[in-house]
């Protein structure tokens, strides 16, 4: 049976080494992927992705990203929206040191005390961001949400833990949409034995919900989607 | 930069694996304690995305990269970006001329991992004495 890859965020930390306020984004994103988030966020390595790393580019056109960055030059936040799409959300570690009052920042080796500060509190903002992102707490979430690119060409994605992510286009209400995973879904449903029908459907509907966005209003229509797409499924497998 | 710091120091900036840590390390090492006075950090993302300052300090200086891994992160996109690499070291060369030292952990290194970043930094430093000298 298929294992699905499950939705996560991907964290993109600034990292930059030459000031205190970078090191405090690069502990703040190590808290959340090794403490906070653990099962629910990778992180995408900067150089990497700005060296033309496949993978890492191609998660994040998927998968929403948290970007952390030390100042306002917001080389992490640039980045992500030069190379693949624009972060869902992006957190500034100064203006949280702002915001809260906090003592200056120094050490950029080994934080003082202000320092670790700062960078638990950008940790708990991300870890925050990141349960919004997936939908676990209903919250707002500011910025754009990450938007999977109508002219992607390819049928096969690759995510940056180097796993394959199947995608499938599907015509839903006159207009073609990308839906991420649902190869996979499809396969899975078929080897558990489920067949077409309305129970399925809805099942489908719900399964598929956890890897991509699906409107309220448009929940009929992807419904009717997905079950036509299955049906066209199950009938390959038997011819 | 100040005109006593001739020499740029690139680290390669990941967070994801134990080996961008100890070039990390090594490259504070050599700033922060080795050669204080003869180098400076430069921040891989700032020069990459066009950051002036940056992009001065390694055009007017020779540049050092410490890669974590084969890929070689630093060393390519200080070239990529119009630029000049002096010397490059990578963690991956270091490790393997010490392999009793085999580094882990990402947010704090093991003993093993400090001193093979400590190694490093000194092989670093031997460089930019080298290229100090060569300066003047």
């Amino acid at each position: 049976m298929p294992i699905l890859p499950k939705k996560k965020v991907g964290i993109v930390a600034c990292s930059g080494e030459e000031m205190p306020e970078g090191t405090v984004s690069r502990v703040a994103a190590l808290k959340v992927l090794e403490e906070l988030r653990p099962n629910d966020t990778v992180t995408i390595c900067l150089p990497l992705f700005l060296a033309g790393g496949e993978g890492d580019r191609a998660f994040a056109r998927f998968y929403p990203t948290v970007a952390i960055d030390g100042c306002e030059k917001r080389c992490a936040a640039r980045a992500t929206e030069i190379y693949s799409g624009k972060p869902a959300a992006s957190i500034v570690v100064t203006e949280v040191v702002s915001r809260n009052g906090l003592g200056p920042i120094r050490g950029s080796r080994r934080l003082n005390e202000a320092g670790m500060q700062a960078a638990n509190l950008v940790a708990q903002e991300v870890a925050r961001l990141v349960d919004g992102l997936l939908g676990r707490t209903g919250q707002a979430v500011e910025g754009a949400a990450a938007e999977v690119p109508e002219d992607e060409e390819a049928a096969i994605s690759l995510c940056s833990c180097g796993s394959g992510i199947p995608v499938q286009k599907v015509l839903v209400n006159g207009r073609v949409v990308t839906l991420i995973a649902l190869p996979a879904i499809f396969e899975q449903f078929y080897q558990s034995g489920k067949r077409p029908g309305e129970g399925t459907t809805r099942e489908l509907l719900e399964i598929t919900r956890i890897y991509n966005p699906i409107p309220p209003e448009e929940e009929a229509a992807y419904a009717e989607a997905l079950a036509r797409e299955y049906e066209k499924y199950c009938r390959k497998q038997v011819s | 930069m100040s005109p006593n710091r001739r020499v740029v120091i690139v680290p390669c900036s990941g967070i994801g694996k134990t080996f961008g840590t100890v070039s990390r390390e090594a490259a504070y090492t050599v700033v922060e304690d080795l050669r204080p006075d003869a180098t400076e950090l430069v921040a891989l993302s700032l020069l990459v995305l066009g950051d002036e300052e940056a992009r001065a300090a390694v055009a007017g200086h020779p540049t050092i990269t410490i890669d974590g891994c084969r890929l070689a992160c630093a060393t390519k996109m200080v070239q990529e970006s119009g630029l000049t690499v002096a010397r490059s070291f990578t963690v991956l060369d270091a490790f393997r001329k010490h392999r009793d030292l085999k580094p882990e952990g990402i947010s704090s290194l093991n003993p093993e991992g400090q001193k093979l970043a400590r190694i490093l930094a000194e092989e670093v430093a031997e460089a930019v004495d080298e290229l100090v000298k060569n300066e003047t």
